[in-house]
């Protein structure tokens, strides 16, 4: 016991100093590698809170995808200080400070307010777990996101959808092209890991059904094959790939709301699956997702809506 | 807006989920506008249409059988989510695809495809008009239909990124500075509710609005949850003095958009806090008298700047952010007798000045077009003879300053009785103060389009019948007529009313 | 204490060290950083929420909630840096100008 506690203290203490370190950091590189490791000791946490899901998801989306979002936009910007605490303008000591009692002043009542909630709190588990057996998976965060919940689901993809079109509305592929390309030895690796984490996006995709994963982390593992192949230029998107992106972009919405229709049509309620198919509904679902999330992070990584012709291998 | 009879409808759509499909069509638009882009006017329109249509619909199904809800995916709540339709949802479903039509028809019209002379910057904003607000129309929808806090927060994060998206059209530097503002400040927003529900659940562990207002006691946790809610949702609503993004957000879009922005966006977000204070939770009046004073504030400071700026377009923006105030006087009145007439009001407010700021932000675009600027300065020098989209602005005006028999007057007067039945004479002052003040910014631009002879020289005529001052000069019109209206509006937004319980009049 | 309670603390100082450079940083980069550690704040405090104890399985309900709510912040950090990025273009352009 005392063990775990001595455990939970230091993992606690040591994202609670990560987190300032990388807010804190002079340079913005620094400080966006201390956010991704930021991020699996969060994973780490949540893993010892019994959250392996999320904990899957944090440290493959939370973590990897934001962290590759935030290094792109750091290059992007290099050489105009992005990020870098010497470009911050310096607060007045007495903004810091008035800053800091404010925030104390919030920790300190959200603290308390915490301990005085009366434990044990009621939840929604029980009902959960009564329901499961008919919900069509074994695993009770699935069902959560997918059965008992599944609007929730559909308006999130929802949300990555507008993203799309936001990220479309403003990018310039053409920046992109100048970027600097990667060395021959990322190639090597990224022929030895790319198959076998389209093999493990699959495999976590099955795995959902009853134990940790599902098509979240699916989706994030795979959208890191699209950023790998973006990134070591094994894949450059071509005009000619707009049509097929925006499809897959739409499937995830179109394929859930069309779900929603589809029930609506066999008289039951909105996503209300037929019981006894419960389960191949759910997973067809979740095909789809996993197919258009992946598709939508890399694309959110590419940043921009595809433009210019395509370019032969000789030319790289 | 078209009231449909629920005698001349099919037994078919009688029976249909209606709640679940205003929601699910517009969401279907708008992967289908950015499929084709080339026939995206025409989804958009026909969309919004169609939506108009269902929820009308939906609006007669509840006056004639009451309150509506949908158990999504056939579980009940606690486990499951419900789509809850009350008249205020129905009146809020309404008002937004009767106003997204005629706004869509304005920007099919300031969108419209140029062929070859086209710039880059242009086509962008035709193409990906229709997808953003056929996005936003849904996030609405599934905001007014949500009845579960979690649900809520997604809605909330649909409509604030698709807002951004209209936000920062035109691609202008100055938008796009001003989008990423409001997108940190919509996110910060976002967050801030999201913390509200972990408290929320983790002392009742429960997030749906049905659990939730049947607990009577408010425990420290409670309290804590409703004020990071409404802290969230305040800064969304830009009410002062968490109004900081809003004027250059609004200013710097283009017409339609700004619209859109001013008219509905922050609205959701209000609706949001209304539901949440008056349905949910038992009132507490401190935190009440607290964001009425914040109203108050808002009301004085919004006039004061929209006193002092140049910019035509900024002025209307600074216009919104007093009106928020005026509406947000509210909170400070429901605990008390004729509580529920202030709360009529409030909503008769927030579909008055949906109408009225909307025709006005197009308004505004006409004019910028005819003059090639919107400073108030030069405006006052300018020979335009004013045209139909002067006369939109007027009308719009009308009911921003509640004269009768406008919509905005109704709503005022509605509001204004709550207070005097409450003996609220603090906030019946300030609501005089306020229209006096709204009187004074108002007349600036509005003696500037009649000062056009003052100038030597030739007087620029617009040309006379434009369809373009069509659209605003039909918004200005619904926000009068709807004071005239007003039978039924009031009897929807009477079924299901949370005021369940006749009041005692001393 | 109990563990979750423990946890809870740390994700309410996770909150409190985003809010206070939230504040007082101007750079956007640094922004979305803090905006992301506040997001891990609130997640975390869902996460010990459904904590029950070594021996019973978690509540699945924050669970689902703090998946969707990543999810959802990674969509909005991409939007945040798309803005960025273009302002940043723009911004170039005009110096370039000059």
């Amino acid at each position: 016991m005392l063990l775990w506690l001595v455990f939970d203290l230091v993992l606690i203490g040591a994202i609670v100093w990560l987190a300032w370190a990388a807010l804190a950091a002079r340079d913005g590189f620094e400080m966006i590698v201390l956010f991704m490791v930021l991020g699996l000791f969060v994973a780490l946490a949540w893993v010892r809170l019994q959250a392996p899901d999320v904990a899957l998801a944090e440290a493959a989306v939370g973590s990897g995808i934001t962290g590759a979002l935030l290094l792109k936009t750091w290059r992007h910007r290099r050489g105009r200080a992005a990020g870098d605490a010497a470009a911050d303008a310096r607060p007045s000591r007495a903004l810091g400070f008035g800053v800091m009692g404010l925030v104390t002043v919030l920790t300190g009542m959200l603290a308390a307010v915490l301990v005085l909630i009366p434990r044990p709190a009621p939840s929604l588990a029980e009902t959960v777990f009564a329901n499961l057996a008919v919900s069509g998976v074994d695993n009770p965060v699935t069902a959560v996101l997918l059965n008992f919940r599944a609007y929730d689901t559909l308006l999130e993809v929802v949300v990555l959808f507008a993203v799309v079109v936001v990220v479309w509305l403003l990018g310039d592929a053409e920046a992109d092209r100048r970027a600097p390309r990667l060395g021959s030895i990322f190639f090597g690796f990224a022929r030895l890991v790319l198959p076998v984490m389209v093999l493990i996006a699959g495999y976590l995709l099955w795995l959902g059904g009853f134990a940790p994963g599902g098509a979240f982390q699916a989706g994030a593992v795979l959208g890191a094959v699209g950023i790998v192949l973006l990134l070591g230029r094994l894949y450059t998107p071509t005009a000619a790939d707009r049509l097929p992106a925006r499809l897959v972009f739409g499937l995830g919405t179109v394929g859930f709301a069309g779900a929603g229709l589809a029930t609506l049509a066999l008289g039951n309620a909105f996503l209300g699956y037929p019981p006894e198919a419960a389960k191949t509904w759910i997973l067809v679902i979740e095909a789809m997702l996993t197919v258009s999330i992946a598709a939508t992070l890399a694309g959110l990584f590419f940043g921009a809506a595809p433009s210019g012709r395509p370019t032969r291998e000789s030319d790289r | 807006m078209i009231w449909s009879d629920p005698s001349t409808m099919t037994p078919e759509i009688m029976t249909w989920d209606l709640p679940s499909l205003v929601v699910i069509l517009p969401l279907l638009a708008a992967v289908a506008a950015f499929l084709l882009p080339s026939a995206a006017v025409g989804i958009g329109l026909g969309a919004t249409a169609l939506v108009g249509a269902a929820s009308s619909a939906l609006a007669a199904r509840l006056l004639a059988s009451g309150p509506e809800i949908s158990h999504l995916g056939g579980w009940t709540v606690p486990l499951g989510i419900a789509l809850r339709v009350d008249g205020f949802a129905a009146l809020m479903l309404v008002t937004t695809a009767g106003i997204g039509m005629l706004v869509g028809l304005a920007a099919s019209r300031s969108f419209a495809a140029k062929g070859a002379t086209e710039a880059p910057a242009e086509e962008r904003q035709r193409l990906f008009f229709w997808p953003l607000w056929l996005l936003l129309l849904a996030g609405l929808n599934a905001l007014y239909l949500s009845s579960d806090v979690f649900n809520i927060y997604i809605s909330l994060e649909i409509l604030g990124l698709s807002a951004v998206g209209l936000a920062v059209l035109s691609g202008k530097a100055a938008a796009l500075r001003a989008g990423l503002t409001y997108l940190f400040a919509g996110l910060l927003g976002s967050l801030l509710f999201l913390l509200g529900v972990d408290y929320l659940y983790a002392a009742t562990g429960r997030v749906d609005l049905a659990s939730l207002g049947a607990i009577d006691e408010m425990t420290p946790a409670l309290s804590m949850a409703l004020v990071l809610m409404l802290a969230g949702l305040a800064i969304k609503t830009a009410l002062f003095p968490l109004h900081f993004w809003l004027p250059a957000a609004h200013s710097n879009a283009t017409a339609p958009a700004s619209a859109l922005l001013s008219a509905l966006v922050v609205k959701g977000s209000l609706y949001v806090a209304l539901r949440l204070w008056v349905d949910v939770f038992a009132p507490t009046a401190g935190l009440g008298t607290l964001i009425g004073l914040l109203g108050a504030g808002a009301i004085v400071w919004g006039s004061i700047q929209a006193m002092r700026v140049d910019r035509l377009k900024l002025l209307v923006a600074y216009s919104t952010v007093a009106q928020i105030g005026l509406i947000c006087l509210v909170f400070a009145l429901t605990d008390e007798i004729g509580g529920e007439t202030a709360w009529q009001g409030a909503v008769y407010l927030i579909l008055a000045h949906a109408a009225a700021k909307s025709a006005m932000f197009l308004a505004v675009g006409r004019i910028a077009e005819h003059l090639g600027h919107d400073s108030l300065e030069r405006l006052h020098r300018e020979p335009l003879r004013p045209g139909m989209a002067q006369v939109a602005f007027a009308l719009a005006a009308v009911s921003l300053i509640g004269l009768p028999p406008s919509a905005g007057f109704l709503g005022k007067w509605l509001l204004l009785e709550g207070a005097m039945r409450a003996d609220a004479w603090l906030w019946v002052g300030v609501m005089v103060l306020g229209t006096m003040l709204s009187v004074a910014y108002l007349m600036r631009p509005i003696s500037g389009f009649l000062r056009f002879d003052r100038v030597e020289g030739p007087v620029i005529m617009p040309s006379r019948l434009d369809a373009a001052d069509l659209w605003p000069l039909g918004l200005a019109v619904v926000a009068i007529a709807m004071g005239l209206l007003a039978a039924t509006p009031l009897s929807l937004l009477a079924v299901g009313s949370p005021f369940v319980v006749p009041e005692v009049v001393p | 204490m109990s563990t979750a309670l423990l946890y809870s603390f740390g994700g309410i100082l996770l909150i409190g060290v985003a809010l206070h450079r939230l504040v007082l940083t101007t750079d956007l980069l640094r922004r979305v950083v803090a905006l992301n550690v506040f997001a891990a704040g609130i997640a975390s405090l869902l996460i010990a929420a459904a904590y029950r104890g070594p021996e019973a399985a978690a509540d699945p309900v924050p669970h689902a909630f703090v998946l969707t709510g990543i999810v959802v912040l990674v969509s909005t950090t991409a939007a945040a840096l798309a803005l960025i990025r273009r302002l940043d273009d723009l911004e170039r352009s005009v110096d370039h100008d000059t």
